[in-house]
């Protein structure tokens, strides 16, 4: 049960972090100035996968029970989209803005994806609570 | 030593066996759902017929009649072997879990698991049942 809860446990905090950084994302689409200098970038989660200790015997030594968590979050390095804006502040001298690389409607759909995954999560802990809840029935029943 | 063990009953440890693997494949599945979006995460499985069949030693599915009451001793068995689940193709960053067919998995698993507890539920009444007759 302990390695369940871990797993699931890690995924749904997984789950959270992309979606504080999608919000990120879309509430800085248009933010032109950081402090850091130039527009906002991109951030996305890079996530790994580490082996739990799951009473398994492995047919294969490379199968084991995994739980995911966050390697990093890395800035988006491509070029910034340049739109031509001559009159906005931040536009440099040929007129052209940098905005943000991000999209709103991938943004969006990657939201959805994150949220579904995380309601899968919670489906998969409550199977595990049914299952204790449904063993001590036995000696009741 | 347990109570079904003391009567004699063959089927009880079967359900508890059967029951140990839906919860075991669950972890699997658990897993798989946890790592939808982990890049090269390969997803896994727990074939439940055949780890029946090895924690019974038998080779057929349908007996597990033995010669030997002992041989239904299944409280000694090993554990239980997972293996590469490749019911899902395998998107652009390696990974091959399909979260549909994860979420079908557990639901049927899930489903399983209550059918062999109310099986094993019916017993427990069974025993009761006599225990009480014999109070008169």
């Amino acid at each position: 049960m302990f390695d369940v809860n871990e797993i699931v446990a890690n995924a749904m905090s997984v789950m959270r972090t992309r979606v504080n950084t999608l919000a990120s994302n879309i509430a800085n689409a248009e933010t032109t100035r950081t402090a850091e200098g130039g527009p906002y970038k991109r951030r996305d989660v890079v996530q790994v996968a580490q082996a739990v200790e799951g009473n398994f015997g492995s047919v294969l030594d490379e199968v084991s029970l995994s739980k995911p968590s966050v390697a990093a979050i890395v800035e988006d390095q491509t070029p910034p989209r340049q739109v031509y804006q001559p009159g906005h502040p931040d536009a440099n001298p040929e007129g052209y803005v940098s905005y943000p690389n991000i999209n709103i409607v991938e943004s969006m759909t990657d939201l959805m994806s994150a949220s579904k995954q995380y309601e899968a999560n919670i489906t998969v802990i409550k199977t595990f609570q049914n299952f204790a809840r449904r063993a001590i029935d036995i000696i009741s029943g | 030593m347990g109570i079904f063990d003391i009567i004699g009953d063959r089927i009880a440890p079967g359900l508890q066996k059967a029951m140990d693997l839906r919860y075991d494949r669950t972890k699997a599945i658990a897993s798989n759902v946890a790592n939808v979006e982990t890049p090269g995460y390969r997803a896994m499985e727990l074939d439940f017929a055949s780890e029946l069949e090895r924690a019974f030693g038998s080779k057929g599915t349908n007996d597990i009649q033995v010669t030997n009451s002992k041989h239904m001793n299944v409280s000694s068995q090993g554990l239980a072997h997972l293996t590469p689940d490749l019911s899902g193709a395998t998107k652009a960053d390696g990974n091959n879990v399909d979260l549909d067919l994860q979420m079908g998995k557990l639901s049927h698993n899930g489903g399983q698991y209550e059918l062999a507890m109310e099986f094993l539920k019916k017993k427990m009444r069974m025993v009761k049942l006599a225990i009480r007759s014999a109070q008169g």
